[in-house]
């Protein structure tokens, strides 16, 4: 382990026993701020609870990932084809974008009812306009002179793509996509608390009015360390694929 | 480019396209509502939700203000602090390795969750408001501000300090306007966080705000006034982001993009 990870390490670690020692020492009730290993206990306690709404939300975060990068990618990658198309269409996608997501999810809910469809729907709109965009950015950074090299070799607009335009533009994709993996769970929760029939943020909110703080914080420690894992694992498939990324 | 387009000014000019475009907008949603045959339900007229509007402007006036004061304020907040916290880690790499993790961990947490939190802690107040829309915002602008602060070249620094420049001057002069484009990149986007971030806090039972119209037409299935609430978020939201891609390129005036 190298200096800074160790630093990391001692931080989080110092984090954790200021906490501890804080909610312990002042004696803070649980609602203001339960201890950390209330908070771990409680967890444990409830793990099968927590286990089945986290399953539930990660399957609804991954939906809606999915969809999003494939309908992201696709139409970014259709609009740097027909340039006419694009700038018909781009306006619309601005002003789609320029309403926080949070605005959309009562509509979805409105239309696709309370179950999973509607929180896949809002994880593929959030997904979908991040990964989108960063692919419309990646795609437009390629070089004009490497495009006209291949064009005068005989290539065409797909060869063109594939050849030149995807991989050039491969780096800026994938940084979409991870930033994308944290905000694809937080928007699954956002959304299910606002309706839903199970997942975490449903905990939360039920939490919430039953005014049980530790297992909202319980719930938040599950839902962080899905984001951690989330992240890190796109995060290890970006580098084994992305191999001639520069910096 | 045609002959008049010379003697207007530029601003003008793209103030008209802008109008145009979205009279062009509106007339395109009217007219796809009604020849689609698109359902009420679905996609109201845009002259039915405007007409909503107008028959209780104060509701939406107000609302309107309450959102844009808690994201103002959040967005500041965030901004500030997070440059200062660029500055501090870019100063002191020891205080980075030991506080960057949690400052990511900390933004896995989902912000319904954390917005309970505030709310009890702050209370149900404009406060608790900002905290959320901050608790977005610090983080993107914290880790831009460093980016850029990194990537002054060494050289500069040292031929400043060559010149006996102190840490500040070499700091003020030389390498926070270096670092100002990658600044304003986490800005922008810091502009339409926060505005998430002041909308979702509303929802924790206010009484004014877009947050709350938006909450109060869902559970009435009030269709129209929920593309009503959308769409002076849609406002807010572009109205705020151009004013600070406006700051940015009065800002930058060296034009440093990218």
């Amino acid at each position: 382990m190298n200096r800074g990870a160790l630093r990391g390490a001692l931080g989080v670690a110092l984090l954790l026993i200021l906490w501890e020692g804080l909610a312990r020492g002042l004696a803070l009730p649980s609602y203001t701020l339960p201890s950390v290993s209330e908070i771990l206990l409680s967890a444990w306690t409830t793990r099968q609870a927590l286990l089945t709404a986290a399953w539930f939300t990660l399957a609804e975060a991954l939906a809606g990932y999915a969809i999003g990068c494939v309908v992201g990618i696709g139409i970014a990658l259709l609009l740097s084809l027909l340039p006419p198309v694009r700038r018909g269409v781009m306006p619309v996608m601005m002003a789609i974008n320029s309403v926080p997501v949070a605005a959309w999810s009562p509509l979805l809910l409105l239309w696709l009812g309370v179950g999973m469809a509607s929180k896949i729907a809002a994880v593929a709109l959030a997904v979908g306009f991040t990964v989108f965009l960063s692919a419309l950015a990646g795609l437009d950074r390629v070089d004009r002179r490497a495009a006209d090299l291949m064009r005068s070799f005989g290539a065409g607009p797909l060869s063109i793509l594939w050849r030149l335009r995807l991989p050039t533009a491969l780096p800026l994709i994938a940084a979409g996509m991870r930033v994308s993996t944290v905000r694809s769970l937080i928007v699954a929760i956002v959304t299910e608390m606002l309706g839903a029939y199970g997942g975490l943020g449903w905990i939360i909110y039920q939490a919430v009015v039953q005014i049980d703080f530790v297992a909202v914080w319980s719930a938040i420690l599950v839902a962080s360390a899905l984001s951690l894992a989330f992240f890190g694992l796109v995060g290890v498939i970006e580098r084994r694929v992305i191999f001639w990324r520069s910096s | 480019m045609t002959t008049r387009a010379r003697f207007l000014p530029p601003w003008l000019m793209t103030g008209a396209r802008f109008i145009l475009g979205l009279a062009l907008a509106a007339m395109l949603w009217e007219a796809a509502v009604l020849l689609l045959g698109i359902r009420p339900h679905i996609l109201p007229r845009l002259s039915t939700i405007l007409s909503a509007i107008a028959a209780t402007p104060g509701a939406y006036w107000s609302g309107f203000l309450r959102t844009l004061a808690e994201t103002l304020i959040g967005f500041a907040a965030g901004g500030i602090v997070g440059v200062l916290n660029g500055v501090l880690f870019f100063r002191a790499p020891a205080l980075r390795d030991l506080l960057f993790p949690i400052f990511v961990v900390s933004q896995t947490i989902p912000v319904i969750a954390f917005g309970a939190l505030v709310v009890l802690w702050f209370g149900n107040t404009m406060l608790a408001k900002a905290v959320i829309a901050f608790y977005l915002t610090f983080f993107p602008v914290t880790v831009n501000t460093l980016l850029g602060l990194q990537s002054v070249d060494p050289r500069h620094t040292a031929l400043l300090r060559s010149f006996g420049a102190s840490g500040r001057q070499q700091l003020l002069r030389l390498q926070l306007p270096m670092a100002l484009p990658q600044i304003f990149v986490a800005l922008r986007l810091a502009a339409s966080l926060s505005l998430v971030g002041a909308i979702v806090g509303e929802w924790f039972g206010d009484t004014t705000g877009l947050g709350v119209l938006l909450l109060q037409a869902m559970y009435n299935e009030n269709v129209v006034g929920l593309w009503a609430a959308i769409l002076c978020a849609a406002v807010l939201g572009t109205g705020f982001y151009g004013l600070v891609a406006l700051a940015e390129r009065r800002i930058l005036f060296w034009g440093a993009e990218q």
